[in-house]
């Protein structure tokens, strides 16, 4: 497969590294603003592959290479043609305290993508709302709601269980807007 | 204390540190441990790359705080308070009572 580096698209890309990991027998789940882009067909524009392994990175070196992506820093590959980054984040996948066990599957002929459900995405970008004040994770976090199939009463409960009911409903409001 | 389980001492003042200032800045922590900035930024470096804490940047200057998003983030805060409560007072006052209210600039200290 020739795969053109430059212009490559991220959930091509996630597909790519994801297939390449499992073959080589590394368990990997894609998670951070990939999800974003991929779940908001890429309104949001990700420049990280963000992904979880509970596999070491001396196992991860001589596999990413074979695709041109070299160890830059302590948790961080680089290809130098490609514009993406691939950072591997500490485990384990969580959202906040809670483990995550459930996982969404996107099939494509370069591979099978293991990702956060819509669900938990939108969780894991109001995370980020919650403990900073980050308006942009809101933003993202209504735009991977509006796109897809999403657990609301899930994340209403899990809100309220973080004290940030206010918050959960200016993320409503937004959802619930046109 | 809990240098046998955390791999060295200075990992250990950084996590006091961060539990009693909330947020910190390696040449401030070095200053005030008398260790070299290198010494601390390794150490926080480590704690970033396994989620414990995040950074961010304040003007030019990159502010580490504890990571809420960390999975053990309770039960680790919870060991360092208790940690601490061994602390010989002494060590408290010379390391953990810093002055962190405002003051104003040009006021001597």
């Amino acid at each position: 497969m020739i795969i053109d580096w430059q212009k490559v698209s991220i959930k091509k890309l996630a597909a790519i590294i994801s297939g390449h990991l499992k073959k080589n027998g590394i368990e990997a789940v894609l998670v951070g603003g990939a999800c974003v882009a991929i779940y908001s067909d890429n309104k949001y524009i990700s420049y990280d592959i963000d992904l979880i392994t509970n596999s070491s990175i001396k196992k991860i070196i001589p596999v990413l290479e074979q695709l041109g992506f070299k160890n830059t820093q302590s948790r961080l590959f680089e290809n130098p043609q490609c514009r993406f980054l691939i950072d591997f984040v500490a485990p384990p996948v969580s959202i906040g305290e809670k483990p995550v066990s459930e996982f969404n599957y996107i099939k494509t002929r370069f591979g099978t993508i293991c990702m956060l459900t819509p669900t938990d995405c939108v969780k894991d970008r109001m995370a980020a709302y919650f403990f900073w004040n980050d308006l942009q994770s809101l933003e993202q976090a209504v735009m991977v709601a509006k796109r897809n199939e999403i657990n609301i009463s899930e994340i209403k409960k899990w809100a309220q269980k973080q004290g940030e009911q206010e918050k959960y409903r200016i993320f409503l409001k937004r959802f619930k807007q046109e | 204390m809990l240098e046998p389980v955390l791999g060295n001492s200075t990992v250990e003042k950084v996590l006091f540190a961060l539990e009693v200032y909330g947020q910190v800045y390696p040449n401030g922590l070095a200053k005030l441990f008398g260790i070299s900035v290198n010494g601390i930024q390794q150490q926080l470096s480590r704690l970033e790359d396994g989620g414990i804490v995040v950074s961010l940047m304040a003007g030019r200057t990159r502010l580490y705080q504890f990571n809420p998003r960390y999975a053990f983030l309770k039960e680790l805060k919870a060991l360092i308070k208790k940690a601490m409560q061994f602390l010989p007072q002494k060590e408290i006052q010379k390391y953990y009572r810093n002055r962190t209210r405002p003051r104003r600039k040009g006021k001597p200290l």
